[in-house]
């Protein structure tokens, strides 16, 4: 008995001792763990719109961020976009049902820096519509505007890969095609799958139009070795394009041994675009009945 | 007993003698399945080593007063700690690094190497000891992890860290995780018949 008591007691404090060491580590790291997520997210979504790290942003680009709800109510769903409104710190609050006709449009009070912290913005928004409604949060886009008008989308996703989920990033310019593609995250074989990480693979997306990426499919072949230069960035910046032109409307070519991986990404990419095409024209069509202004 | 041992002996036991891999087989699983490119052995291997020096250094402060009944579950919570700890560091202050090595810190836990040398060394030499010894052990995992890795690398992608030398990609196999059980049976036989080799000739001197 006194044995089980020792060990019982001394068991309890080691646990103790290792929860204070890790606990103590994990407020010191918290912020800067959070801080460098967040600094990775902006290098990444820089570098998509074209401004490597260290680049000059122009003054005249701007970006704005655009949240997307679901709101449900007893009586059905509705989707809810959240808009910066104006130079202040307006936003505006606009329903949509899910057969796209506008619903309301309420104005939101919040500072730039809560709308950024998902849990505030929710909380507030949740504030404001009262309790009988839900609004759950969906996604978020990002659009860029240079000099008032639009430049590109920035978008994000997860879809299943091979293993678990590939997190990607992606720029999309007005008219839907790609600008970019970046994998944030991904657990794809080692030399195999996770071969998507690879500037040939990503860079085959770059370019390609909506019209050809809607019927975008996989094809079982080697990269033509010219053309792999060139995905590689390994030939002038004029050639670089004509292959790109060259090959726009051309279907992904599969990644020796990694044919599924290949083919979630390129679904994956295709289901992402369309579905946002989709919402955007629908919100555009929204606000420009509504006269609804807003700066992007 | 302790004391005839020197630093550099414990190091220098850890990487050929005693190595974790081809001497011990201890800790196969991450040999087999992660060593598939020379940058992952050397990550994995400084991970290894930095956990396996604390966690050795840590048990050995305190290993007066672990009960011994309950001396595995004390490893793994120390290592585990270590772990944690590690990781959150790595990923506060040095994400470069962290973005190649994040994955294969959280591995570590499971290591059966760890807990091993905690058992046979850490909890009954002194503190200096069982630093020395954590280096060797974790240098030798490291070795041991790039050897595998540099071959099923050449072989599998035609590439020496992430540089193509070869142009070509010979055998795709050795990318697979079941290629690695035969690098490392094979390599093991090579530095058994080298170990046999070297006595051979030493006894005919």
């Amino acid at each position: 008995m006194k044995d089980i008591i020792t060990i019982v007691i001394r068991l309890t404090v080691s646990c103790l001792m290792a929860a204070t060491v890790m606990g103590l580590c994990f407020i010191f790291t918290s912020s800067a763990k959070k801080h460098n997520e967040h600094v990775r997210e902006q290098r990444v979504m820089y570098e998509l719109l074209g401004y490597d790290a260290g680049a000059e942003i122009p003054e005249s680009v701007s970006l704005y961020e655009i949240y997307r709800y679901v709101v449900s109510r007893g009586t059905g769903q509705s989707i809810a976009y959240l808009l910066p409104e104006g130079e202040d710190d307006n936003f505006l609050f606009v329903e949509i049902d899910l057969d796209g006709k506008f619903l309301n449009a309420k104005p939101m009070e919040m500072s730039e820096q809560d709308a950024l912290e998902h849990d505030v913005r929710t909380k507030h928004i949740q504030a404001d519509l009262g309790e009988t409604v839900h609004a759950e949060f969906a996604d978020q886009i990002l659009i860029a505007t240079d000099d008032g008008k639009r430049t590109a989308y920035i978008i994000g996703g997860k879809f299943q890969g091979f293993k678990t989920f590939i997190n990607v990033m992606m720029a999309v310019k007005p008219d839907f095609s790609i600008l970019g593609l970046e994998i944030l995250e991904h657990e794809e074989d080692p030399g195999l799958g996770a071969e998507i990480e690879q500037d040939y693979f990503k860079n085959q997306f770059k370019d390609k139009p909506f019209e050809a990426l809607k019927v975008v499919d996989v094809v079982k072949a080697p990269i033509p070795d010219d053309y792999l230069k060139a995905l590689n960035n390994k030939v002038s910046e004029e050639d670089v394009l004509k292959f790109r032109e060259q090959y726009k409307d051309k279907d992904i070519y599969a990644i020796t041994g990694a044919t599924i991986s290949t083919r979630a990404v390129s679904n994956g990419v295709k289901a992402i675009v369309m579905k946002f095409a989709y919402r955007v024209t629908v919100l555009d069509k929204v606000l420009e009945a509504e006269h609804i202004a807003v700066p992007f | 007993m302790a004391n005839d041992k020197s630093s550099i002996q414990l190091v220098t036991r850890g990487i050929l003698s005693e190595n974790p891999i081809f001497k011990l087989a201890l800790s196969m699983c991450p040999a087999v399945g992660i060593s598939t490119t020379v940058m992952n052995g050397i990550m994995l291997g400084i991970a290894v080593l930095f956990v396996q020096v604390f966690s050795s250094v840590t048990i050995s402060i305190f290993k007066n007063m672990i009960h011994p009944r309950i001396r595995i579950p004390t490893y793994t919570l120390t290592i585990a700690t270590w772990v944690t700890v590690i990781d959150l560091v790595l990923a506060a202050y040095m994400p470069e690094a962290y973005a190649k090595m994040g994955i294969f810190v959280k591995l570590i836990v499971a290591f059966a190497i760890i807990t091993m040398r905690l058992e046979m060394f850490a909890c009954k030499e002194p503190v200096k000891d069982s630093f020395w010894d954590g280096i060797g052990m974790g240098l030798g995992f490291m070795v041991g992890m790039m050897a595998i890795g540099f071959i099923r690398e050449l072989l599998g992608s035609g590439a020496i860290l992430g540089h193509d030398v070869l142009g070509f990609k010979p055998l795709l196999f050795f990318i697979l995780p079941s290629a690695g059980f035969f690098v490392v049976g094979l390599m093991m036989a090579f530095f058994n018949w080298i170990e046999v080799y070297y006595k051979r000739t030493k006894g005919l001197q």
